[in-house]
């Protein structure tokens, strides 16, 4: 298995302009969008921190969900088949999958999250915490795209345009650029419904954002972790039968 | 058919459903160890998926098959370390170099340090790969790609080596190193089974050919015994000296150890009778009575391109190789 994930982490890495992209986009958005943006909204405190925190939310799930789509896409490349064929097990399979999207986060997602805890001086054993807190979110984010992944064994259009609506609405309904108390009360009830919301406050809480802002800690550490579980065992049970049992391309 | 003990893969009512659709239905049959299987069949006949699911790439919906001793349901870990396959299509690493596509392959299957290194450097030689082992898989030509394909089964060489269409896209000096690449696997231990639509692919590698059709297995014997097999073991072309008429085929029909008439082309008949020593006189008197000359005769044993029209009624890829 390691020899698989060696092997996948060679191409993903291989392009090193697409990460300093990651990074170049990050620092764009933090400290020239982030600084206007954060002059206009004042009702929340120290909007400035609580934005850049969401801007490393939102990488994570981007990479989560380019790890699930990666998936998918690679058994309409052909290349899937090879690899069911080699000597290794679908449940290790399905955990090299998620070893190389913890990697490719913790690349992309690494220096922002050191930038930011510089700036905070928060001591490393925060950063630590925060960062493995993103990865948590990151199974789950994983686990729900390649759970996902028999819809695109149907069609790849119609697998696409669900991670994209899917994608679009749990950022939106979510406290990743907005807490949960300024919501309106309709929009606040639907963010609540959404993993993303207990991952990003307690992601913030690690972080030492005003807890004013946020939900309880322990809470969203249950939901993290309670979503994260359910979607590899759900994938784990899955995906084996699903990629054994559709027509190869 | 041999016993399973003799056997290297042997599958038990084999079967694999799309819904209503069978791609494989209730196949039994066994491959003996070390020799070359060939499969020949029509696009559709479920070769590839016969391939797919004894690789363990598919799952079976019914049935089972054994892989040196494996199931394939119930070992299937152990019947991937058994087993290799070379795919139709070689896609899916665009990024990668040959060098490391096939390094990769072999710390898969065990193979480490100097005795790996030079596993892939033999076999990218082997395989005239040498000068583009540091070109980008995209960059590689259509035949460079596929002999990549093919070339993953000679790093590790596995106990079964299985290919799908092993030379398709491949230029007809590539198709002939292939082939002696193939046989030679096989002479080292391996036993070999390869899917094909090419009829010159099947005479030149097999020990034995199992025809498909329909997810179903026709006929499973050597190429001299399909050959034998077929009714009117003689084919007769012959070219008139006018257009082939209703009345000109109807006649030859009629002759005595006719078999089968099929016209060629406007002028030309291609006939499967018994005994052409005694048939063609009988046919050149049924000519003169139609005032017809024969122009052209020329008598053959049957080709593995009739053998197949025979058993599945559709022609076959002709390679020039």
């Amino acid at each position: 298995m390691l020899s698989l994930l060696k092997f996948e982490l060679r191409e993903a890495f291989d392009s090193v302009p697409w990460t300093v992209y990651y990074w170049i986009f990050f620092a764009f958005q933090y400290f020239v969008y982030g600084q206007l943006v954060s002059r206009l909204v004042v009702a929340v405190s120290d909007y400035y921190v609580y934005y850049g925190t969401g801007l490393i939310i939102i990488m994570t799930f981007n990479i989560g969900s380019w790890a699930g789509r990666r998936f998918v896409e690679s058994a309409h490349e052909g290349r899937l088949k090879y690899i069911l064929s080699l000597p290794v097990t679908r449940g290790q399979l399905f955990l090299e999958q998620l070893l190389l999207g913890l990697a490719v986060n913790v690349v992309r997602v690494g220096p922002p999250l050191v930038i930011l805890s510089i700036l905070g001086g928060l001591p490393s054993s925060v950063l630590l915490v925060s960062l493995a807190v993103l990865l948590l979110m990151s199974v789950g984010v994983m686990g729900i795209m390649i759970s996902l992944s028999f819809v695109a064994f149907k069609s790849f259009d119609i697998y696409s345009a669900i991670v994209a609506s899917m994608s679009a609405l749990l950022l939106r309904f979510s406290t990743i650029l907005y807490p949960l108390a300024f919501m309106p009360t309709s929009y606040a009830a639907v963010s609540l419904a959404n993993p993303l919301t207990y991952g990003a406050d307690l992601f913030r809480s690690v972080l030492g954002v005003d807890a004013n802002q946020l939900l309880s800690p322990e809470l969203s550490a249950f939901v993290v972790i309670a979503v994260g579980i359910s979607t590899l065992t759900v994938g784990t049970m899955l995906v084996p039968r699903v990629l054994e049992g559709v027509k190869s391309s | 058919m041999s016993s399973s003990s003799e056997n290297s893969v042997q599958t038990f009512n084999l079967t694999k459903s799309y819904g209503e659709a069978k791609a494989l239905d209730s196949l039994t049959l066994g491959v003996r160890r070390g020799e070359i299987l060939v499969i020949l069949g029509p696009n559709g006949s479920g070769k590839t998926t016969f391939l797919h699911l004894i690789s363990t790439v598919l799952r079976p919906t019914s049935g089972t098959a054994t892989v040196m001793g494996y199931d394939i349901v119930k070992q299937p870990l152990k019947v991937r370390e058994s087993i290799g396959i070379s795919f139709q299509d070689p896609r899916g690493f665009w990024r990668h170099k040959p060098y490391h596509i096939l390094s990769f392959h072999a710390s898969m299957y065990g193979l480490r340090g100097e005795e790996r290194s030079k596993a892939v450097e033999d076999t990218l030689k082997d395989f005239e790969l040498w000068q583009s082992r540091n070109k980008r898989f995209m960059e590689l030509s259509g035949g460079q790609a596929k002999r990549l394909e093919v070339a993953k089964l000679f790093v590790h060489r596995p106990d079964v080596a299985v290919f799908d269409e092993p030379t398709a896209m491949v230029d007809l000096e590539g198709k002939r190193m292939i082939w002696d690449m193939i046989r030679q696997l096989r002479e080292k231990g391996s036993t070999v089974i390869v899917a094909t639509n090419e009829v010159r692919e099947a005479e030149y590698l097999a020990d034995r050919i199992c025809i498909m059709k329909d997810g179903k297995e026709l006929v499973m014997e050597s190429l001299m015994t399909l050959k034998d097999s077929i009714t009117g073991g003689d084919v007769v072309d012959l070219e008139m000296s006018a257009p082939v008429s209703e009345e000109i085929l109807r006649a030859v029909r009629d002759v005595p150890g006719t078999v089968r008439a099929l016209q060629g082309g406007e002028r030309s008949l291609r006939t499967f009778v018994n005994r052409s020593e005694d048939w063609l006189p009988l046919m050149m008197t049924a000519m003169q009575g139609l005032g017809v000359r024969v122009s052209s005769i020329r008598v053959s044993e049957p080709s593995l391109d009739d053998v197949f029209l025979h058993y599945t009624g559709k022609e076959v890829v002709q390679s020039h190789a």
